[in-house]
């Protein structure tokens, strides 16, 4: 008897309701998320992770559906934090009340615009070769056998030349930031 | 130092195939591999992102409730009753509120406007097309009234323009057109239908989901009514805009980019919803004084027994009719002896035909199509028909337009062809229920064991331009794998240029293995030291990525 109502209690959740919120704002979680992560694999697992996270505990903060996309950004960024395990304490729980999500998205833009052009410009200085494979390989997408065959050396000299032009960028940036 | 390398290189590989890299799940530490791999993801920030496939928001949502519900302990049932209870309620105001006060995403739109038209039974409206030329510039080019349905059955009026007086339908059973300034009626047959009419709304809806991207660009009034602007980047060929109105989430309008230093804006002036096309519309008739023309070469049956007794042999239909799908008429082409066994998708209005024939001469398969393997033989399989060989060619004009698929192969002596609108899936159930199950529909996942023996080198910077100017239109013969080998080929053998006929002839071509992906292509004669070309679709695989040489085997005695 008591078998037979548990599937009826675990159904708690209005999926089209989930449906809905998934709907109108996954992409800019999924964007935000794929910027940290840049992989596609990853970003929809952490995406999933901190829609899980935040309706859990949406009935504390559903007075204030504005900050939704914020509180779930932050949420994200503690559940990359937990995965990679870069802070051994666990994440942050995040106040969706104090989120301010003018300023998140401000930030965002202006932080995104500046970040990029502090990238390229850093890529401007490197040698003619480290910065070309560092776009065969990185912005292309091309393989070690592919770059290979368009830079004209082996594939082993290719590995050996991404790494050098990473270590010289790493430096850039650093001096940069 | 090496290995450090190695590692590196793999975490790029990682990330260029979309996949999580080990390093992410692994304790971290301030190691100069760690800092290079963050380095790899700052550079990796300049690009777009993946996105995820167009089902994602739907697959992300089933997913967070099952994650939900996973996370409701079953020891503390209070706390699940209240906790419950309390994020039903939350959820339930949270998405409420959302839909009110964001504003809608290209892929929310999206999803909006799928909803929204499944809704609609049929809809009646008045069509304007606007040319706007270099100098801006407008001109009313024609105005239509248009009445469509989901079945795919409809009727356009030319109210201004060159169609003016001119009235085209399709009821499923025929396509006619009546031209009053000639006193003719003209008869096609009812599919496929090359031309149906611009901005069919189910048809518009489907083209911005497959697209590459939509997103909002802004708001606008269109006849009257609010609409969000949404911007289009199609696969191939070049952004354009379409008007979505905010009430109906439904397109109002569509503007074209400019091409040729003209461009057109389609809008339905007034649109209006309705259950059904009224009768008198899509009843066909011969208005009186008028000549019928039909250039229809089928005839429509009403059972086996008259395909029989007509071309002289039992159509075989499928063992079981596909889900989704009814019958929806059987016809004959006496002319060229092929029986024509029509099927209907209800919810989709996607249309699939069974075409029967005897066989005449060898069975070729078109250079272009992907082969597969039907009753033990080559089963083409074409998507979108290219060429119409073998059956196609016979009663119907199938090659060139642009939303038919077809799979033909021979089977118990006859020649079968499963052609239709539904995606290569769907015809590739009704192959395997006419075959008994014995149909292979090769991936572009399959790997082959075949590897060339001397490896071409390629510039894909080279290839990439390439299919640029293939999607804009030239050099179309790099859709065409046994083309591209004949001219491999014939340039190995005159390295400084051909000039006049090609050394080796297109048939002296035949095109073995082709998955969508990967195709090898044998030289016959002895015209060249050459035997097998080896091709690979390196920019994008399908049926508009150019195919490129990647190597070659040369014959056995070189």
């Amino acid at each position: 008897m008591f078998g037979m109502d548990k599937p009826k209690k675990t159904q708690q959740y209005d999926v089209k309701s989930i449906e809905e919120i998934c709907s109108a704002t996954w992409e800019p979680l999924y964007r935000y998320v794929y910027f940290k992560v840049q992989n596609r694999q990853e970003a929809e697992d952490i995406t999933q992770e901190a829609y899980v996270r935040v309706l859990s505990y949406s009935h504390k903060g559903a007075s204030r559906p504005e900050n939704f996309i914020a509180y779930l950004k932050t949420t994200a960024l503690n559940v990359i934090r937990d995965r990679w395990r870069k802070d051994k304490r666990r994440g942050t729980e995040v106040d969706l009340e104090t989120i301010n999500p003018l300023e998140a998205a401000v930030e965002d833009l202006s932080e995104e615009s500046s970040r990029r052009i502090l990238i390229e410009n850093s890529l401007k200085r490197l040698g003619q070769d480290q910065r070309r494979v560092i776009e065969l390989r990185i912005i292309k997408g091309f393989s070690v056998a592919q770059t290979a065959g368009m830079m004209d050396k082996t594939a082993s000299a290719i590995r050996v030349l991404q790494y050098r032009a990473l270590q010289t960028l790493a430096n850039i940036l650093e001096e940069n930031d | 130092m090496k290995n450090k390398e190695r590692k590196l290189s793999e975490y790029i590989d990682k990330l260029n195939a979309g996949q999580k890299p080990e390093q992410h799940g692994k304790p971290t530490d301030k190691s100069e591999l760690e800092k290079l791999c963050e380095t790899v993801r700052k550079v990796r920030s300049l690009k777009e992102p993946d996105m995820p496939a167009g089902d994602y928001p739907a697959r992300l949502a089933a997913s967070v409730n099952k994650g939900l519900i996973r996370n409701n302990p079953e020891n503390n049932k209070k706390r699940i009753w209240l906790t419950g209870m309390a994020g039903v309620a939350a959820i339930l105001v949270m998405a409420v509120m959302l839909n009110s006060i964001l504003p809608f995403g290209g892929a929310s739109i999206v999803h909006a406007m799928e909803e929204a038209f499944r809704e609609v039974k049929a809809y009646h409206g008045t069509l304007e097309i606007v040319q706007t030329n270099a100098k801006g510039e407008q001109s009313l080019q024609a105005e239509l009234e248009v009445w469509a349905n989901k079945e795919g059955y409809y009727y356009i009026k030319g109210l201004e323009g060159w169609q003016k007086g001119i009235v085209t339908a399709n009821n499923g059973q025929r396509k006619w057109q009546v031209r009053p300034d000639r006193e003719e009626v003209h008869v096609f047959p009812a599919f496929p239908d090359a031309y149906r009419f611009t901005f069919e709304l189910g048809k518009e809806i489907q083209q911005v989901k497959n697209a590459l991207s939509a997103k909002v660009v802004g708001e606008d009034t269109v006849a009257g009514r609010k609409a969000d602007i949404l911007e289009i980047s199609p696969h191939n060929g070049r952004a354009y805009r379409i008007w979505v109105d905010k009430e109906t989430k439904l397109p109002l309008q569509k503007q074209s980019a400019m091409q040729n230093a003209l461009q057109y804006t389609i809008t339905y002036t007034q649109i209006d919803f309705s259950g059904s096309i009224p009768d008198e519309f899509i009843a066909y008739s011969v208005p009186y004084g008028y000549k019928e023309i039909d250039t229809n070469p089928e005839q429509l049956v009403n059972s086996v027994e008259e395909v029989r007794e007509i071309i002289g042999f039992n159509p075989r239909p499928p063992e079981s009719i596909p889900a989704g799908f009814d019958q929806d008429g059987i016809a004959v082409a006496p002319g060229a002896g092929l029986s024509k066994l029509y099927y209907l998708e209800q919810d989709k209005g996607d249309r699939v035909i069974v075409v029967q024939g005897r066989p005449v001469g060898e069975f070729n398969a078109a250079p272009t199509a992907v082969l597969g393997k039907a009753d033990n033989n080559i089963a083409e399989i074409q998507s979108p028909v290219y060429e119409d060989l073998g059956i196609l060619g016979g009663g119907a004009l199938y090659a060139g337009i642009t939303d038919i698929s077809s799979i033909r192969w021979r089977q118990d002596g006859y020649e079968y062809a499963v052609v239709g609108s539904a995606p290569l899936e769907k015809l590739a159930v009704f192959v395997h229920s006419l075959t008994g199950g014995s149909f292979e529909m090769p991936s572009a996942d399959d790997q082959t064991s075949d590897a060339p023996r001397i490896e071409v080198p390629v510039d894909l910077e080279v290839e990439q331009s390439s299919q640029k100017g293939v999607d804009a239109g030239s050099s179309p013969w790099r859709l065409d794998p046994a083309f591209v080998a004949q001219v491999f080929v014939s340039l190995e053998m005159s390295p400084g240029g051909i000039t006049g006929e090609y050394p080796v002839g297109y048939e002296e071509l035949e095109v073995i293995r082709n998955n969508g992906k990967d195709a090898v292509v044998e030289v016959s004669g002895d015209k060249t030291p050459i035997r097998r070309v080896y091709l690979k679709r390196l920019i994008r695989q399908d049926s508009t990525g150019i195919w490129t040489v990647i190597g070659y085997d040369p014959s056995d005695n070189e």
